[in-house]
C-alpha cells in the first residue's frame, strides 16, 4: 500500500502528510493530510475507528478484526454514519476537496435510503422517524446501552 | 439544537460482567481526560472561534465526544449488571457501590466527582487547539492504559475503536491549527489574539 500511495510530487507515502518549508518559529506543526489519502471500506472504517488507513495507529499493533453488528442492518447503517463522521471532519479541514464532498454527499444518499428501511423494519431511531410507523413504537426494543445476546438485528 | 438518535456510534455488546474493570473504565465517563469534559471542552470554545472551519470542527468533535460519553455509559451499565454481593465486595466495587449502587456516575477513577476544572476555554484560539491536541492525547493515554488493564476482549474492542478516534482529532485539530496559522501575520502570529482583537 506504502508504494502505491506514494506521491512522486511531495515524496510522501500514505501515512505522510505535507509541512511548510518555512514557518514562523514558537509554532506547532501537525502535517496536512494529503488529499488523495487510500480510504478503508465501510465495515473496516467502523471496525478500525477511522476511515484512513494513513492514521491508523493501534496501540500494541493490535487491531480489532471485526465489530459485534457485522453483517447486521443496525451494523451496516452505523458504518454509513461512521463514514458521514470521518468525511464531515476531514471537509472541516480541507473544504475545497470536491473528491471528498462527492463521496460524502453519495453515502449520505445510501445512509438515508438505509436508514428508512431500517426504520420500516424495525421502528424509530429519532422521533421524526414515528412519521413512517403505524404507532407510537419510541419506547419499543432495547435502548442503546441495554444488553442484548442478539442486538444489531 | 441536538437531535437523540437510539443508536450507538459504535456497537457496545459485552458479555462477561466485571465491576473492577468498571471501576477503572468510569474515569473516561466523569474523570480529567473523559469524554464529558471533551464534549463540554470543544461545545464551550466554539463560540470564540474566530474562523468558520474552527467553529464547524469544533462543533462537529464536540458533538461526537458526546456519543462517545453515551458508549462509555454503556460500557459501565453492562460491566456492572445482574452483581451479586459477594461479587461486588470481592472486585472492590462496594466503595463505589455504596453511593451509587449500580448507577451510573461521572466521576474519576479515584472517585472525584466529575469538574470542569480539568477543562479550559481560553478564548484564544491558538492556545485552545494547543490545549485540544494536548487533551486528545492525554485521552489516548488513559484509553492505552485501559488496553493494559482490561482482559476482556470485548471491553478491548470498543476501546481501541474509541481510542483511535482521539488519534483522528488530533490530527483534525492539528489541521485547525495550521489553517489558523496561515491567516496570522507570518513576522508575528502571537501580534494580536484574533478571537478577541478585530
Amino acid at each position: 500500500m506504502a508504494e502505491k500511495h506514494h506521491n512522486p510530487e511531495t515524496g510522501c507515502g500514505y501515512k505522510n502528510g505535507t509541512l511548510p518549508s518555512c514557518a514562523p518559529l514558537a509554532a506547532a506543526y501537525v502535517p496536512m493530510q494529503p488529499k488523495d489519502s487510500p480510504q478503508y471500506t465501510g465495515e473496516e472504517a467502523l471496525t478500525r475507528g477511522t476511515l484512513f488507513p494513513g492514521l491508523d495507529l493501534p496501540f500494541m499493533n493490535l487491531v480489532n478484526q471485526d465489530h459485534p453488528y457485522a453483517g447486521t442492518p443496525l451494523g451496516e447503517l452505523m458504518a454509513l454514519d461512521f463514514m458521514i463522521k470521518e468525511l464531515n471532519l476531514y471537509l472541516d479541514t480541507h473544504a475545497d476537496d470536491k473528491t471528498a464532498f462527492a463521496m460524502l454527499q453519495e453515502v449520505i444518499g445510501l445512509a438515508a435510503e438505509g436508514k428508512r428501511r431500517y426504520t420500516q423494519q424495525f421502528g424509530p431511531l429519532e422521533v421524526k422517524d414515528l412519521a413512517w410507523c403505524e404507532r407510537y413504537t419510541w419506547l419499543n426494543g432495547p435502548w442503546p446501552w441495554e444488553y442484548a445476546e442478539r442486538s444489531g438485528k | 439544537m441536538f437531535v437523540y438518535e437510539k443508536k450507538l456510534q459504535y456497537p457496545v455488546k459485552i458479555a462477561r460482567p466485571n465491576p473492577a474493570l468498571a471501576k477503572v473504565i468510569v474515569t473516561q465517563f466523569g474523570g480529567p481526560d473523559g469524554e464529558l469534559g471533551a464534549s463540554l471542552r470543544y461545545l464551550s470554545q466554539r463560540y470564540s472561534m474566530p474562523y468558520p472551519e474552527l467553529r464547524g470542527l469544533l462543533t462537529d468533535i464536540g458533538v461526537e465526544e458526546l456519543g462517545h460519553f453515551e458508549m462509555i455509559g454503556a460500557i459501565l451499565h453492562q460491566l456492572t449488571r445482574n452483581l451479586s454481593e459477594r461479587q461486588i465486595k470481592e472486585s472492590g466495587f462496594d466503595t463505589y457501590f455504596v453511593d451509587h449502587t449500580a448507577g451510573v456516575y461521572p466521576q474519576f477513577a479515584s472517585g472525584t466527582p466529575y469538574t470542569a476544572a480539568t477543562i479550559a476555554v481560553k478564548g484564544d484560539v491558538i492556545t485552545d487547539l494547543t490545549e485540544d491536541m494536548g487533551a486528545e492525547q492525554k485521552a489516548r493515554t488513559t484509553y492505552d492504559n485501559i488496553l493494559r488493564l482490561s482482559d476482556d476482549p470485548d471491553v478491548d474492542n470498543v476501546i481501541r475503536f474509541l481510542r483511535e478516534r482521539e488519534v483522528v482529532h488530533f490530527q483534525r485539530f492539528g489541521e485547525a491549527l495550521r489553517l489558523t496559522q496561515e491567516k496570522l501575520d507570518q513576522k508575528n502570529i502571537y501580534a494580536i489574539n484574533p478571537s478577541f482583537d478585530k
